[in-house]
């Protein structure tokens, strides 16, 4: 019972941590159909930008919120180049293909930067230590990276469900042209989701380092991850996004609890259940009516 | 030009280039020609994924995948069952095609850049499944592989041999791949990448002309890995990777989607930089990759799809 | 006789709005059958519910006395029954001449063989060859489709519809946006076609329509007005009344939509 306990609790906090990755990844793909495969480079950015801010075994909390908005920051910036590069390029695969290229780019600045060994980060103080669940000791930050997933979502939420940006967000993935003609700069509003899309892409590569750490590679891993909880959630839906995550945060730590040598199978797995059963994923998002 | 004298001067060229491939390992040192030798390997790859990218209009990130899938068989094959570089390189092109069937359906009921995610997402999970499955040396991967044989002879160990062996493989799937091209599939192949719903509307089904090709383009990764396998005899997650597939979809960008000599030849400059050049600038070969990548988008006029027009051939 | 095609009660619906509601209609083997009526009459919609472009949400579409509803586009086109575009649809990065080989060799079935070069399959493409002459493209064979003029690719796409061997061809304003000249060659191909090959044409030209139609059907709000021969719905009283209150059945035509 505790054993299962200890698994759905760091489910609940890779999915938070995935939620928060893929969230920009589907916008951006459903708001102007590019594929940012820049965006595990991006994340990979904010782990190491971690590593370079936290050094040793002692951070506190506020280092580490620093760090976190450093981050973002830098997601942001990363993010809004990105979009004006891909906005002054025609074609979706020439979009893809340039993402490719920056992220090639980034990743090998990084471990040129940083190495190839595996980097580890620690937890911010008041956090580092284990708390009782169950008669088990768990991880308070992991409880922690929960926390901040659900305040995220309920918070994206508002956004997108509640506000006037949040309404041009949905119109855009609904209908990108009548948006446009209806006056509306859309090409800010994009570059601004995109942008923060990045930004919590980033910052995602902070929170997850006291988990993940920081190495060569965990772009891939952490792309692929994001990629399979878009495409299982529903492309550009922002409740498909946050189920996805939940979905295969739940799937990655039952799979490594259970089937260590499988997990990255079972991922592929729920993947393609999901699209035979939901071909356009779990929640796709409203459309508008195409004749 | 009329075809008869067209037809004399690729006839030509294309006697020139196998000559000057063949006679490359009387002139070269060993270090050359196993870069060539994986160069080769590599451009079989690469007419893969021009076949589904150029020919037939899907953008691919998972051919890696069964590119790993060949080398893997084929080197298990070499471990544990023959060390025939033929058998080897049938086994790794079945495991490539049976590994693209299992897997591409998901893939090719999604085109455009939906189908290039969802290669993505196949080819990255194969490639964590070989990273962590211990059967197959998890990240250590396979090493170990005795050399390769042919028709029951004495190991090729000179790097000639197997180059021999691995460019008479190339010419044969080269081959293939034009006649496929030029084929009555060859053309639906094409059709489905122009129009998919006029060909719905003639009668045909794009989603098994998709299927197929996908199986077609996996069978022959398999065969590339394969060969990859017969020189290297070391196979690791690393083969199946994202920069694999990247750098194979690169090549028929740079090489012109749709031509096949084109491909090929990015594929020998895009192996070179990683890996020769690589050396000479710090290492930093993915990161020249990368900045061309980039080049390439912002050079390329009409983008990538506008080499197609332009270069693709009529007969 | 068993007609070629009958639809009962035919209906597609986008939402609330029925494009086409409840529409019977009957063309027998051999008959030029055309479809008129103004814009939003709902033919160009009643012609994707029959090819199966777009599923029907009532009725049901008989092809030669079966049930071929629930069947997908690709296989009524495989039975026989084909259809043309209002817009061009064509393999506008192939040649010319595989735009029509690749109807041919779908009903040769040698659409998936990869044993020879295409122009190996000798039967293929001497009969391609000859649909591209009968529609007077022959000499643009190695063209791209990109590369032909708009009363051209008209062309092309009647010489890719015959060459699928249709027993019904539906024509979707097929003279829309052509020259008085293309048009009056378009009309003298469809005289030249077999008589056992049964049409179905949409289109707002009417004196192309009195020439070769010898049934008309009047769509007006999705639903059928009249029906019958050309004199018969020229004369019909409901066309006549139920039209913008027209007084004569002839300003309606000669100044009908465009």
């Amino acid at each position: 019972m505790a054993a299962y306990l200890v698994s759905v609790l760091n489910g609940l906090a890779m999915g938070s941590l995935l939620f928060a990755i893929a969230l920009g990844l589907s916008l951006v793909f459903g708001m102007m159909d590019v594929l940012n495969l820049a965006h595990g480079a991006i994340y990979l950015a904010g782990a190491y930008l971690a590593v370079a801010l936290l050094p040793g075994d002692d951070v506190g909390m506020g280092t580490f919120v620093l760090a976190v908005l450093a981050a973002a920051a830098v997601g942001a910036i990363l993010g809004g180049v990105l979009a004006g590069l891909t906005r002054a390029t025609p074609g979706h695969l020439d979009q893809a293909l340039l993402t490719l290229g920056v992220s090639l780019v980034v990743a090998e600045l990084l471990s040129v930067a940083f190495g190839e060994e595996v980097h580890a980060i620690a937890a911010p103080a008041p956090f580092d230590g284990g708390v009782p669940v169950l008669g088990e000791t768990y991880p308070a930050y992991r409880l922690l990276v929960i926390g901040f997933g659900a305040v995220l979502a309920v918070a994206v939420y508002l956004l997108i469900e509640r506000s006037r940006f949040g309404s041009l967000i949905r119109a855009t993935v609904a209908d990108r042209a009548m948006v446009s003609a209806l006056g509306i700069n859309t090409g800010l509003v994009l570059t601004g989701v995109f942008a923060a899309g990045a930004a919590l892409a980033a910052a995602g590569g902070v929170l997850a380092g006291p988990i993940l750490g920081a190495q060569p590679g965990l772009d891939e891993k952490v792309l692929l991850l994001a990629l399979v909880v878009v495409v299982i959630g529903g492309l550009g839906s922002v409740r498909g996004a946050l189920l996805g995550a939940v979905l295969i945060g739940q799937v990655q730590a039952l799979g490594t609890s259970l089937l260590p040598e499988y997990a990255s199978f079972l991922i592929f797995v729920a993947m393609a259940l999901v699209l035979l059963l939901r071909p356009a994923g779990l929640l796709p998002p409203r459309t508008a009516v195409r004749t | 030009m009329n075809r008869a004298a067209a037809t004399r001067r690729t006839t030509l060229i294309a006697v020139a280039v196998i000559t000057l491939l063949v006679a490359a390992p009387l002139a070269l040192g060993p270090y050359a020609v196993t870069t060539m030798t994986r160069m080769l390997a590599f451009a079989v790859l690469v007419l893969g994924v021009d076949l589904l990218t150029g020919i037939t209009g899907l953008p691919t990130l998972g051919q890696a995948a069964y590119f790993g899938a060949g080398a893997y068989t084929a080197v298990l094959v070499g471990l544990h069952i023959t060390s025939d570089a033929m058998a080897q390189a049938l086994a790794g092109t079945a495991v490539g095609l049976i590994a693209a069937a299992a897997t591409g359906w998901v893939a090719v009921r999604a085109r455009g850049i939906v189908f290039l995610m969802l290669t993505l997402a196949i080819g990255e999970s194969l490639h964590q499944v070989a990273a962590t499955w211990p059967a197959v040396g998890a990240s250590n991967g396979l090493a170990g592989m005795p050399p390769i044989t042919l028709f029951g002879g004495p190991p090729l160990l000179p790097a000639g041999f197997v180059y021999w062996w691995v460019l008479a493989a190339a010419i044969t799937v080269f081959a293939a791949v034009t006649l496929i091209t030029r084929s009555p599939y060859g053309r639906t192949l094409r059709g489905v990448r122009d129009n998919e719903s006029r060909m719905r509307a003639l009668g045909y089904r794009p989603a098994l002309a998709r299927y197929s090709v996908f199986c077609l383009a996996g069978a022959i990764a398999g065969a590339g890995g394969a060969l990859w396998a017969a020189q290297g005899r070391f196979v690791s997650p690393g083969d199946l990777g994202f920069e694999v597939a990247a750098l194979a979809l690169l090549s028929v960008v740079i090489g012109g989607a749709g031509s096949l000599w084109g491909p090929c030849l990015g594929a020998a400059l895009v192996l070179l930089v990683r890996d020769n050049l690589s050396a000479s600038i710090g290492g930093h070969g993915p990161l020249v990759l990368g900045l061309v990548f980039v080049a390439v988008v912002f050079l390329l006029p009409r983008g990538v799809a506008g080499i197609r027009h332009r270069r693709e051939s009529r007969s | 006789m068993t007609p070629v095609l009958e639809l009962r009660g035919l209906t597609h619906a986008y939402g609330s709005l029925r494009a086409v509601d409840g529409v019977d209609l009957s063309v027998l083997p051999g008959e030029r059958h055309a479809l008129i009526g103004p814009n939003g009459a709902g033919k160009s919609t009643l012609f994707a519910t029959v090819a199966g472009t777009l599923p029907a949400t009532g009725g049901s579409v008989l092809f030669d006395g079966q049930d071929i509803t629930a069947l997908s586009e690709s296989e009524r086109a495989r039975r026989g029954l084909l259809r043309t575009y209002q817009h061009s649809s064509l393999f506008l990065n192939c040649s010319v001449l595989d735009n029509v080989a690749l109807a041919v060799q779908r009903v040769d079935r040698v659409a998936y063989r990869f044993d020879r070069a295409a122009r190996r399959f000798g039967r293929t493409e001497t009969r391609a060859r000859r649909h591209l002459e009968s529609v007077g493209l022959i000499g643009r064979a190695a063209d791209d489709a990109a590369a032909l003029s708009h009363g051209e690719r008209r062309q092309l796409e009647v010489a890719m519809v015959l060459a699928s061997q249709p027993s019904l061809v539906m024509f979707d304003e097929p003279t829309a946006g052509m020259s008085a000249a293309e048009t009056e060659r378009f009309a003298d191909l469809v005289e030249r076609l077999p008589d056992d090959l049964t049409l179905l044409i949409v289109e707002h030209d009417l004196d192309v329509v009195f020439r070769l139609a010898d049934r008309v059907t009047v769509l007006h709000l999705g639903r059928v007005l009249a029906s019958g021969a050309p004199e018969q719905v020229r004369a019909d009283n409901a066309v006549r009344s139920a039209y913008l209150g027209s007084a004569r059945t002839d300003d309606l035509f000669n100044g009908g939509p465009r």
